[in-house]
Parts: structure tokens; C-alpha cells; sequence
């Protein structure tokens, strides 16, 4: 049987099902054993519950951030509260057992929290139900998942992924994950990312379908989950498993390298990343900086809008992993696809031609400049940021943006707070309006990024979510070629730095193109750095110009492709 | 007893993290700390009733002080809100 989900974090599994059920929090059996008997079982369990919190604190600290272990120390915090313990023990001393009084205070201040207006304290609420959850399992002597009891090669199958379950992990016993909720862009998927482990999320009731010590095959690149799989299928996901292996060791060679032509030319390869975390896993793997940072990522799977102090956190926190090193940031990128619940965008009948990026922006400056403020001070430090301004189709929106910036800057100097003032506004060329004024566009922009995603799909005019059309979709289409060619000529033109950021720069039949017209800086995802890199290696400028040529004398689709394949597979 | 009046000036208010913060502060005294705030009076040393007074930015509070070291509480309690609780 196969079960499909949302592919999360790439890479293939092979492992026996061990399921994480939630446990049974019934406490209605348990009858009062006397006041200070009971008051008693709730201060050990506190105990209890402080020193392991404490620990696993201290680790999620270590291998996920201050963020993450926020919520345990806040945790901490609340069961330290007089008042708490007050009237803990005085639902105790009504005749309630230690489970009662837990559940009936608790409950009240989750209710308490979650009737309030406020956002913020919505996820409190969440806080607060988590602590039940977890000092009734202390109380009732439930453990948490034991993982010295893992076997070896096991595929975890979660409710959900959280971060206190993520940090005790023992790694190297997981094959895969894969939970009943969480999306893409789940904090879950994130953590995923971040482990390396292939993990497909989002299969709903995969903990009922699946028997523990069950065969699974997990392909997280898919987000396929096959249980008890045949001979033959499972013979073939292991050689695409060893395959994949021997593909990663084969590369491995390549984490340290420059990344330059077989001339000896060097070009930087930068990476596309959403979180900090990943920021720390493209460093690992050799990423010479970062040519997108998709800030949105930070904006979802939360109630509210991050503050100006988190996206601070956030920004200086990669600008610091990649310090004497660059690092594009793109300003929000919302609407078309990407919806933010608290936002409150209204639907509309053509999302993509619609209230989007640059253009919701500057209709809410205070979320743009609270953005801005946080990126500028994030900026002071290391003097690596570049701010990159999404979905531009005029002129008037770069120096729209360019103003609030200056806005900005003018208010930290009066308030005395240090940015860098040279910090550089760039923006990403994926609209063909942009493609047209790009001479124009280059006398006032710092840097272009070629955003090849949009790109392909404004030109083409082709939706590639739509089966029916998708495809027409290929950046190997000679408008798109011209088009890209066209902007890094603009670019040079002007002196300006120009890279591509879209899923092009990682297509190797692009990269002998790109290098001939004198593409900078090429940014891809981490698990396309080290292949790009080796991919670029393979060509002399000599070789990749009479390529070129004989492309751009080709006038369709269809003979551009099969001469690239054909002659990329004969080298 | 002292008292003071001010004001909240960080942008987040009293969440999490400031609430944390304040209620290290307040702990270290002997003295009771109360803060007073549209007709409710709220124990500085309980995260809870903290976080449930939804103090935001520009809430305007007053804080009572009574005990042995009410002086220093007082001025080391109002310092930290007027410094923005460490936002």
C-alpha cells in the first residue's frame, strides 16, 4: 500500500515502523490518596519534571537556538509561579488527586490566554496545554518516547514532529519520518531539513494504517510512504537509496573547493535558504553565501506577524554564520501562492497577476518597515546584508522601497542605533516588464538576481500548477534564454553584480549557458551546491561559447533540449 | 509602601520573554511587588497573572512597593520597563 503525503525534507528511507502514539491521559480512576499525600506526588513530579526540562532545555539550546528552548524555559517559569503552586494545592486540598488539580488550574489559564484578542497569547494557550500534556505524563509515570529502546533503521511515525521530540533524537538510528500533520513549511519540516532526514509529513491517520515493525519505504523527495513493500520494489528504492549515497560521497570531495570553470575562472555559489537553520546546514556543506533567504518562511505556520526584535534575531543570526560572506535577503514575498492567515488577503481571481511582494508592501508600510528596520540593524555587525526587493515591474517601486529605507535609516540614526549605511538594495528580475526596463532598472539598482521561477511563468505565460499547461513550462524556451541573456548584459552594462537565484541556476544544461554570458553568482538549493559546483568545473569557456551560439541560433523548444540532453550526456 | 506610576514601552508588551524577565527582577526582593492596572492588582512575581493582564505597548501601570527593601525594588522594577524589558 502507498501513502502519499507532503514531501518535507528530501532523500530516501528504508527502516521497520516504529510508531510514537500519544499516550492515554485518563486520570478519572485515580481517587485523592489525602491532601499531603497528594501534594507531595505533585512536588516530585514537579521535580521531576524541572530537571528533565532543564536538560532538554539546555540541549534544544545547543542544537536548534535560544528560540526553540524559549518555550521549555517558559515552561520552567510558569510551574516556579507562586500563585500556580497556590492554587494547585488548593484544588488539592478540596479532595481533587495531583492529576485533577493539574488538569482543572491549567486548563483555566489555557482558556484564560486563548480568549484574549491578543495573538501572541494564543500560542501561550498552546504553551500552557503543552505543560498539562507533559506533567500528566510525569504524574501518571508515562514516559516519553524512550529512544535508547530504538532499533536500529527505524522510520518514526509521529502525531507531530515538535521540537522537544526533534532534540532527543538519537540521528543515527532514524532512516525517516513521518507524521500525520505539518506542512512544508511546518517548523516540523524545517527541524527535518535541518537533521537531514528524509521526512514526508501530512499523512493523516498513517499511525492507525501502519503496524509497528511494518517494512516502510519513505521518499521524502515524493512524499511517498509504501508499507510492507513488494520484492521488487523494495530491491529498487535500495539501489536509488545506495545510489544516492554514493552520488553524496562521490561529491563530498567537493564541500571545500572554489567553485571555478575548467579555465580556472571563479563564480560564487551561493544557496536559497527559509530559516536559520538551514543557513548552518549550507555553511556546512561549502555554500559561499546566500543569494535568497526567503524571509515569508519566518511570517508562517504563526498567529501573527514576527516582531521587528525576532526578524532581527533571525537576520543577524545567518549574517553572523556567513560573516565575510554575503547574504541576499528578499523582502516578503506574499500573496500569488503564498497566503498568510493573519494577513487577511482577500481571494482573488488571479493571484499571480494580483496584490502581491513589492506591491502589498508598500500598501502596508508599517509590516515593510518594521521588516526593513530589523534587516538594517541586523546589517551593523558584519556589514554582509544586501536587501533584495521582490516582483519589481517599474521603476517606481524600487524607489518607493528605496525611500522607505531611507526612512528607516534616517530614524536609527536619530535614535542612535548603528546600521551599515552602505548596506545594498537590489532587486530580483522575474517579471518581463523588468526584463524590458532592466537598462533602466540597473542605473538605480545595487545588484540583479534573476529569479527564474516567475520568470519562466510570466513569459511563457503558462501556470506550472496547472497539469494541463505545466508542460509548456521550461526555462529552455528561447524568450526565456533571450531574456535572461538580456539582464545579464544590462547588468554589465551598468557594472552592477547579476546572479540567478530561480531553480535554473541548478539546472545543469543552464550552467554552460550561463557561464559564457558571465553570470556571477549562481543560487541554488543545498542539495544541488556540491553537483553545481562539479557541474561548473566541466566547462572551458571556449567549449560552453560554441554551445551557446548553436543554441541561440536554435529557434524552438523541442531542438534546444534534445541537442543540450544529447550533448551534455555524450560529454 | 512606594508606588510609581510609568509605562510600557517595548513593542511586544508583557509576553513572554519580557514577563520572564521582570519576574527575575521582582523575585530577587523580599518586598511585595504589586503592579496596579485598570482596577486590577497583579502579583509581579507571578508569570501567569502577568501574561493574563495583557500589558501592551503604552499600557500605563503603576507599581506598589511594600517590605524592607521596597526602595530599590521600586526603582530596579520601573528601570526595566522604562528600558524597554530587555526588547
Amino acid at each position: 500500500m502507498r501513502l502519499q503525503g507532503i514531501g518535507a525534507s528530501d532523500g530516501i528511507g528504508i527502516g521497520t515502523a516504529v510508531r510514537f502514539l500519544e499516550e492515554n491521559l485518563d486520570f478519572s480512576n485515580i481517587v485523592s490518596a489525602g491532601t499531603e499525600a497528594e501534594k507531595l506526588r505533585l512536588q516530585t513530579a514537579i521535580q521531576n519534571f524541572r530537571d528533565v526540562t532543564t536538560d532538554m532545555a539546555e540541549q534544544v539550546r545547543n542544537k536548534l537556538g535560544d528560540k526553540d528552548a524559549e518555550i521549555l524555559t517558559g515552561q520552567l517559569m510558569m510551574l516556579e509561579d507562586p500563585y500556580l503552586s497556590a492554587e494547585l494545592n488548593q484544588t488539592i486540598e478540596k479532595g481533587q488527586c495531583a492529576e485533577a488539580a493539574v488538569y482543572e488550574i491549567l486548563t483555566n489559564y489555557a482558556n484564560l490566554f486563548s480568549s484574549m484578542e491578543d495573538s501572541l497569547m494564543q500560542q501561550r494557550a498552546t504553551d500552557v496545554i503543552d505543560l498539562r500534556t507533559r506533567l500528566l505524563k510525569t504524574l501518571l509515570g508515562k514516559q516519553d518516547l524512550d529512544y535508547s529502546q530504538l532499533p536500529h533503521n527505524c522510520v518514526l511515525l509521529l502525531h507531530e514532529l515538535t521540537p522537544s521530540i526533534a532534540v532527543g533524537l538519537p540521528i543515527e538510528r532514524v532512516a525517516a519520518i513521518v507524521t500525520e500533520v505539518g506542512g512544508r513549511t511546518s517548523h516540523a519540516a524545517i527541524l527535518a531539513r535541518s537533521l537531514q532526514l528524509p521526512a514526508v509529513l501530512g499523512v493523516s491517520g498513517v499511525l492507525h494504517q501502519v503496524k509497528d515493525q511494518e517494512t516502510l519505504v519513505v521518499d521524502g523527495t515524493e512524499g511517498i510512504v509504501i508499507l510492507s513493500p513488494e520484492e521488487t520494489v523494495l530491491q529498487s528504492y535500495q539501489e536509488k537509496l545506495l545510489h544516492y549515497r554514493q552520488e553524496l560521497e562521490l561529491l563530498s570531495v567537493y564541500r571545500n573547493r572554489k567553485t571555478q570553470d575548467a579555465d580556472g575562472n571563479c563564480v560564487t555559489l551561493l544557496c536559497n535558504i527559509g530559516s536559520v537553520q538551514e543557513a548552518q546546514i549550507a555553511q556546512e556543506n561549502g555554500a559561499e553565501g546566500i543569494g535568497l533567504f526567503r524571509t515569508e518562511f519566518l511570517f508562517m505556520d504563526r498567529a501573527s506577524a514576527p516582531t521587528e526584535e525576532e526578524q532581527y534575531e533571525a537576520y543577524a543570526a545567518v549574517s553572523n554564520i556567513f560573516q565575510g560572506k554575503e547574504v541576499i535577503v528578499r523582502t516578503l514575498d506574499i500573496g500569488g501562492d503564498k497566503g498568510i492567515p493573519y494577513f487577511h488577503m482577500d481571494a482573488e481571481e488571479n493571484p499571480f497577476l494580483g496584490y502581491r511582494a513589492i506591491r502589498y508592501c508598500l500598501d502596508h508600510t508599517d509590516l515593510y518597515k518594521t521588516q526593513l528596520r530589523a534587516l538594517l540593524r541586523a546589517s551593523s555587525r558584519h556589514h554582509n546584508l544586501k536587501i533584495m526587493v521582490p516582483f519589481v515591474t517599474s521603476i517606481e517601486e524600487l524607489r518607493s522601497a528605496k525611500q522607505l529605507l531611507n526612512e528607516c535609516k534616517k530614524e536609527l540614526s536619530a535614535q542612535n542605533i548603528p546600521y551599515d549605511a552602505e548596506i545594498p538594495l537590489g532587486i530580483m528580475v522575474e517579471t518581463p516588464a523588468a526584463v524590458q526596463i532592466a537598462d533602466l532598472l540597473a542605473q538605480e539598482a545595487d545588484f540583479f538576481s534573476i529569479g527564474t521561477n516567475d520568470l519562466t511563468q510570466y513569459t511563457l505565460a503558462v501556470d506550472r500548477g496547472n497539469p494541463k499547461v505545466s508542460n509548456l513550462y521550461t526555462p529552455l524556451h528561447p524568450a526565456v534564454l533571450r531574456s535572461i541573456c538580456s539582464v545579464v548584459e544590462a547588468a554589465q552594462n551598468a557594472h552592477i553584480p547579476v546572479g540567478m537565484c530561480g531553480e535554473a541556476a541548478a539546472d545543469p544544461r543552464l550552467v554552460p549557458l550561463l557561464l559564457f554570458w558571465g553570470l556571477e553568482e549562481f543560487s541554488v538549493s543545498i542539495s544541488s551546491l556540491l553537483q553545481i559546483r562539479k557541474e561548473i568545473g566541466t566547462w572551458k569557456i571556449s567549449q560552453a561559447a560554441a554551445l551557446t551560439k548553436t543554441v541561440m541560433a536554435m529557434g524552438n523548444t523541442h531542438d534546444i533540449v534534445t541537442y543540450l540532453d544529447t550533448q551534455l550526456s555524450s560529454r | 509602601m512606594v508606588s510609581a506610576t510609568t509605562k510600557i514601552v517595548n513593542p511586544m508588551g508583557m509576553h513572554m520573554r519580557p514577563a520572564q524577565l521582570f519576574v527575575n527582577t521582582a523575585s530577587k526582593f523580599q518586598s511585595d511587588i504589586t503592579i496596579l492596572y485598570q482596577g486590577n492588582r497583579i502579583n509581579a512575581k507571578s508569570i501567569m497573572h502577568l501574561m493574563a493582564a495583557c500589558l501592551k505597548q503604552g499600557s500605563e501601570l503603576e507599581i506598589e512597593c511594600q517590605g524592607p527593601d521596597e526602595a530599590e525594588a521600586l526603582a530596579q522594577t520601573v528601570a526595566l520597563i522604562e528600558s524597554g524589558l530587555g526588547e
